[in-house]
């Protein structure tokens, strides 16, 4: 077989294989598990204060767990460990990791920037905290503390942007020599679009923050001082941004799908196309959020029409994908396997499961967006209306949000982890572990979602009042009955499961990969399709000096094919093969 | 390279293989496409934020928006014709270097980075004489902030035109090294296209 060198463009020194090597380390193996673990851990913290949230929304009177001053930071906060703690940073973590492996490249493009990124991110995330801790944030009432954090906040943009467009240049011009861009690997094409989408949309949220200091820091308060902030850019935690950072959860669900299949799908660039229509129509939320503040005249009747425009292409492209793999999953029906440890839908391990739970979780996020978009549009445009406020301002945001983060997000993940943690730290994660964190987050992602959902359809419960925050939580005189409590009760049941699962996550890396326990991979363990599983598990640190040659994103198919007497790469031989007559 | 139709050998699971061609050279100026192009955004995402409240300010009758500003306007016109100069001496500084001239590189590009310099000088000027005091108004808070990050953009690019300068002075010229100082001039152009916008929204539209 042929290869070729690790060349300049990407490459790093040589690695420290001391611990002080984790501090000055510029290679995308560490960098990415930087990642996970510290995002992981945000993920925790952002579902505790979730919980207390959601606890003090259970009484539709005044604060049960939190107080006056505390709660539009908690609330705040959540929002901000969930979305820039934990799902972007997560996923930017395995696609650091993986995304070189499986283009062929010698590390991430740019290896020092990526590593910026990670220590960008760390530190801002800290200034963060600690800017919440002394009453800043939105809403807060020590005004340095809400200076100093939406300084941090621009640091995690900015630092995430780096890491995304790390990613991005990696996939485009780093691919080995043959790898074309339609038969890049799932994941590294979900990767790409997803950075892409990241690039354009946070850098408005930059320009926002760049205007939103300086009113809050000099200016005379015009756009509402401290209580005028999250208004302003609450459309990054939102659908249908939300799509944007989960759109690498499909190009997991599709590696999953495929290797379980263990056929390349009949159509290549739908498989792109589909990818790319989610991460398409999830932008566009800032400008219908944003605008809809001062110019909201200007787009009188537009907003609904055009958040029904968003999601309906989000839920084409979703739904798209997911047929495309089904299709290919009962193509291969009777395909036999190579070995008895591959990974099939009989034989189903916690990555599938999780990777099937997660993509129907985002199909599921995107239709009820569409539904709910759709009665705010009839409404916007005074068909229907009835004088109910409008599902977007009510905890039916929160549940969508429950759905996307918790369900598709963190279901994702854990698929991605199982599924990666062989070549990521060269053990296989606890089945048992996996199976019990995928019920309890994956069930309680779902109880989650449908307490505020229910709340938000039939007591109207609101889910953020700007102007006023705290009557968010006492909404007894805006709601219509009295069962806004039991359901919000019901939404921190959700949260308190899910709480468990991701625990049990953290767990069971700590015990299959801090202590050894799991069993020692080997360097393919799934009969995966992607050039990273001809790597050994892991791959050593530093550069490597040689790369495999790559013609497509599945040589591992490619030789299975080439094996039963079929030449050429996965699509193609999968095209020579469905011509052969029978 | 293969192509769909060669045969492929079957790579063993755990096995590196032998060396061959290099990666791809162009990393660097797509990496620049990509910043640039969240620094679009961000400028475009406070253009708007500017746009959206002189709209509503003008909803209300009567409200001075300026709040009885006066913008030193031919200065800042000055300011931005030695932006578009400069970028014609950017682009000078890269045709030579492609060509391997060192010389008529580092003169285009000092000239750049001189006409960056009193660009700022230009503009400082104008500020100082606009006495446009932050915080006295929803104005002049505006315009320091959409200014400021208009600024900060060019300050960006004037370091990394900088930093690029000094690696061709270290001798990274010539038809296949010069990617490196084309991703700069990239930039730098973009930074210039973004102070034209602030300018035209700010300052001429106002």
């Amino acid at each position: 077989m042929s290869g070729h060198a690790a060349g300049s463009a990407g490459a790093v020194p040589a690695e420290d294989p001391t611990a002080f090597g984790w501090l000055n380390t510029a290679d995308h193996k560490r960098i990415g598990r930087l990642f996970i673990a510290c995002s992981l851990l945000f993920a925790l913290a952002g579902a505790v204060a979730d919980l207390l949230v959601r606890f003090d929304l259970a009484s539709s009177s005044g604060h049960t767990v939190l107080n006056a001053d505390s709660f539009v930071q908690v609330f705040t906060f959540t929002r901000d460990a969930l979305v820039f703690g934990t799902l972007i940073p997560l996923f930017l973590g395995i696609a650091i990791y993986v995304v070189p492996l499986q283009v062929g490249a010698p590390n991430i493009a740019f290896g020092r920037a990526a590593a910026l990124s990670f220590w960008g991110w760390l530190v801002s995330a800290g200034v963060l905290v600690g800017a919440y801790i002394a009453n800043g944030g939105p809403g807060g009432g020590f005004s340095d503390g809400v200076d100093l954090h939406l300084l941090a906040l621009a640091g995690l943009v900015i630092s995430l942007l780096t890491g995304a467009i790390c990613v991005a240049v990696t996939t485009l011009t780093m691919r080995a020599p043959g790898m074309y861009m339609d038969r890049t690997p799932p994941f590294a094409w979900s990767a790409l679009v997803t950075a892409s989408m990241l690039v354009v949309s946070l850098g408005v949220v930059l320009g926002q923050i760049v205007v939103l200091y300086i009113e809050h820091r000099y200016g005379p308060r015009f756009l509402g001082g401290n209580y005028g902030i999250w208004s302003r850019i609450d459309w990054m935690y939102r659908t249908p941004q939300l799509f944007i950072y989960v759109v690498p959860v499909l190009g997991v669900v599709a590696e999953i799908m495929l290797a379980a299949a263990r056929r390349w799908v009949f159509e290549p660039l739908a498989l792109y196309f589909t990818m790319g229509l989610v991460g398409l129509f999830g932008f566009g939320a800032w400008a219908n959020f944003g605008i809809t503040n001062e110019g909201a005249d200007i787009v009188d009747g537009l907003e609904g029409i055009v958040l029904v425009g968003l999601y309906a292409g989000a839920l084409a492209g979703v739904s798209g994908l997911l047929a495309l793999l089904g299709f290919t999953l009962w193509l291969s029906r009777n395909r036999p396997r190579p070995r008895s440890g591959a990974v099939s839908l009989t034989r189903p391990n916690t990555a599938v499961v999780a990777a099937f739970g997660a993509g129907t979780l985002i199909a599921v996020a995107a239709l009820v967006g569409l539904i709910g978009a759709g009665v705010d549009w009839l409404q916007i445009a005074g068909r229907g209306t009835d004088g109910n406020a409008p599902l977007r301002f009510t905890t039916w945001i929160t549940g969508q949000q429950s759905l996307l983060v918790y369900g598709a997000g963190l279901l994702g993940g854990l698929a991605a982890l199982h599924w990666w943690a062989p070549k990521i730290w060269g053990r296989r994660l606890s089945e048992l572990a996996g199976f019990a964190s995928l019920l309890a987050i994956g069930g309680g992602a779902l109880v989650a979602w449908l307490g505020p959902t229910l709340s938000g359809v039939f007591t109207e419960q609101p889910q953020f009042v700007y102007g006023a925050p705290l009557l968010t939580t006492r909404y007894a005189s805006q709601v219509d009955d009295s069962g806004a409590e039991g359901l919000s009760a019901l939404g921190a049941v959700g949260v308190v499961i899910v709480l468990v699962g991701v625990a049990l996550v953290v767990l069971n890396l700590l015990v299959s990969v801090a202590m050894r326990k799991g069993a020692a991979a080997e360097a393919d363990p799934w009969d995966g399709l992607t050039p990273e599983w001809l790597l050994p598990s892991p791959p050593p640190l530093g550069p490597a000096a040689a790369l495999p040659e790559l013609a497509s994103g599945t040589p591992l198919l490619d030789a299975e094919l080439n094996g039963n007497g079929l030449n050429g790469t996965g699509a193609a031989a999968e095209r020579d093969a469905e011509e052969v007559p029978a | 390279m293969s192509d769909a139709t060669s045969t492929v050998e079957a790579p063993q699971p755990g096995r590196y293989s032998v060396p061959g061609p290099p990666p791809r050279p162009r990393s660097q100026l797509v990496g620049t496409g990509f910043a640039i192009a969240a620094g679009a955004m961000a400028v475009a995402g406070a253009l708007g934020h500017y746009m959206a409240r002189r709209h509503a300010s003008g909803i209300d009758p009567g409200h001075d928006w300026l709040a009885g500003q006066s913008v030193p306007n031919p200065q800042l016109v000055y300011a931005l014709i030695t932006l578009l100069v400069s970028v014609v001496t950017a682009h000078w500084a890269v045709w030579a270097s492609g060509r391997g001239e060192r010389g008529h590189t580092w003169v285009g590009m000092a000239l750049t980075l001189v006409m960056g310099l009193a660009f700022f000088n230009m503009v400082m000027f104008s500020l100082n004489r606009m006495e446009l005091e932050i915080g006295s108004g929803e104005w002049a808070t505006l315009a320091y902030a959409v200014t400021g990050l208009s600024l900060a953009i060019l300050i960006v690019g004037m370091f990394y035109l900088g930093l690029m300068t000094l690696r061709s002075l270290g001798g990274s010229v010539g038809r296949d090294r010069s990617t490196p100082l084309g991703a700069a001039v990239f930039f730098w152009d973009f930074a210039v296209l973004a102070w034209a916008a602030t300018w035209y929204v700010v300052y001429v539209v106002k």
